[in-house]
């Protein structure tokens, strides 16, 4: 068996790590268009017909029980064949990066929505209707008193959706883009597998930090926010 | 779109005969995962030196790193290491003819130790202090009432939390391809890349996943129902 050679370990730490920015991209694009997604499909569960809302509520159930690998391929096989016979156009050359970000957006979506859902209801409905009858518009009600405290309470969760899509995003691998996993792979398949273990110790080194930095700075974020949730409880009591 | 309706058709039926293989999956991970994972709650719960430190330290390890790295690490370390150990403790027994699945419940059940444990520590944690001591106050021990008056209770508690950890674990044990493993997804793959039917395939695979989750997540709501029993009762005479 190859000698385990921890002296490398940093060697590959440091080739690994400018693909960071892949990965954050990824996970960045993702969590901004599947926020915008997320955020019409929760309006449709707290406010629309009863076909919208079943469409969302529908939609919600079927990509909770889709795997991330599942999907990728779909999109990533189905995407291009469709185009290619809907509209004639090929758009196999698009970089992998596309078409992973359409996957994870519509995963992030998904369970984005029950976020924002859940903390769009946490926060009193009595809050909306005492802004709006000392005068404030519906919208400025929304803007200015429910989404400030109902971003409070998804906070939590929303760190949680974070972290399982930069996880779940490694999966990138498999379809060939380019981030910290590929990388990593590229280097171990470059050396004829060799110091595979040490490259995958450093690949997930950089995770690791990258998850405790989500971690700390929700809670960071969390503490910041949270005197303003209780003061009126206090001025109750 | 164009669809090779037939072939989805034949693939659909191999899929449904890869259930089990899935099913097998999940369910031994979560039998091995509980012990140790209810040990680490336990743990962080009565805040056991070193060994809350440890489960803490090593639920947040879990956490941060993915699934497929976690595969790749173990898969690409462990069958060569238990070659050499074997080796050299003069084991004839050659380790490359284990069956991978192996290697798949050992990988699954460490990360869900973690997963598991953090569910067990709130469940627990939901049953009032109030029941411990009325337990020991009629001449219980601590076992007991363990096993007759907490358990019974966090397990109804925790059943929504349990539905929601086997439906991510059934999702996540689709990475089980990479070990070798004739899951689902596999089954799915090497169908699609026989006659490059890839869309066909993935499509049959995502509807038989909407399937089995659908049949868990129904077992699950049923068995709540069944065993969140006592919660109604106890609300009426109270």
């Amino acid at each position: 068996m190859r000698p385990f050679e921890p002296q490398l370990i940093p060697q590959y730490f440091a080739e690994v790590f400018p693909y960071l920015s892949v990965t954050l991209g990824v996970t960045v694009s993702v969590i901004f268009f599947g926020s915008l997604l997320g955020g019409l499909i929760a309006w449709g569960k707290i406010s629309g017909g009863r076909v919208i809302r079943s469409l969302a509520t529908g939609y919600t159930y079927i990509l909770r029980c889709t795997p991330s690998i599942v999907l990728l391929f779909l999109v990533f096989y189905g995407l291009p064949k469709f185009f290619l016979e809907a509209f004639d156009y090929d758009i196999n050359g698009l970089s992998r990066a596309v078409f992973v970000i359409i996957s994870f957006t519509l995963l992030y979506a998904a369970s984005s929505s029950e976020v924002m859902r859940a903390a769009y209801l946490s926060v009193n409905h009595g809050q909306y209707e005492a802004a709006v009858s000392i005068g404030l518009s519906p919208v400025t009600a929304l803007r200015r008193i429910v989404l400030p405290q109902a971003a409070v309470v998804a906070l939590p969760n929303f760190g949680n959706s974070v972290l399982n899509l930069m996880k779940e995003g490694s999966l990138a691998y498999t379809i060939g883009l380019v981030d910290l996993l590929g990388e990593g792979n590229l280097i171990i398949s470059r050396q004829y597998g060799g110091s595979a273990l040490e490259v995958y110790i450093a690949v997930g080194l950089v995770y690791l930090g990258l998850a405790l930095l989500i971690t700390r700075s929700v809670l960071l974020l969390e503490q910041k926010l949270l005197p303003q949730k209780t003061r009126p409880e206090r001025g109750r009591t | 779109m164009e669809l090779n309706y037939e072939f989805m058709v034949r693939t659909f039926g191999l899929l449904l005969q890869a259930i089990p293989v899935t099913l097998k999956l999940t369910a031994v991970t979560l039998l091995l995962a509980t012990p140790f994972a209810f040990l680490l709650a336990l743990a962080r719960i009565y805040a056991v030196p070193y060994a809350a430190k440890f489960a803490s330290a090593y639920i947040s390890v879990m956490r941060g790193i993915p699934m497929v790295l976690q595969i790749l690490l173990v898969y690409s370390l462990l069958p060569s290491l238990l070659n050499y150990l074997f080796k050299q403790a003069g084991i004839a027994y050659n380790i490359f003819d284990l069956d991978t699945i192996w290697y798949a419940y050992i990988i699954f059940t460490f990360s869900e130790i973690a997963v598991l444990s953090e569910v067990f520590r709130s469940a627990l944690g939901s049953v009032g202090d109030g029941q411990i001591e009325a337990g020991l106050s009629v001449g219980m021990n601590r076992r007991t009432i363990y096993w007759r008056i907490l358990i019974p209770q966090a397990l109804v508690t925790a059943l929504p939390s349990l539905c929601n950890v086997t439906v991510t674990l059934i999702k996540n044990t689709s990475l089980a391809f990479m070990m070798a493993v004739q899951d689902i997804t596999a089954t799915g793959k090497i169908a699609a890349s026989y006659g490059y039917n890839y869309v066909e395939a993935y499509l049959d695979v995502f509807l038989v996943y909407i399937i089995v989750c659908s049949l868990v997540q129904i077992a699950f709501r049923i068995s709540e129902k069944h065993l969140g029993r006592f919660r109604h009762t106890s609300q009426i005479s109270g």
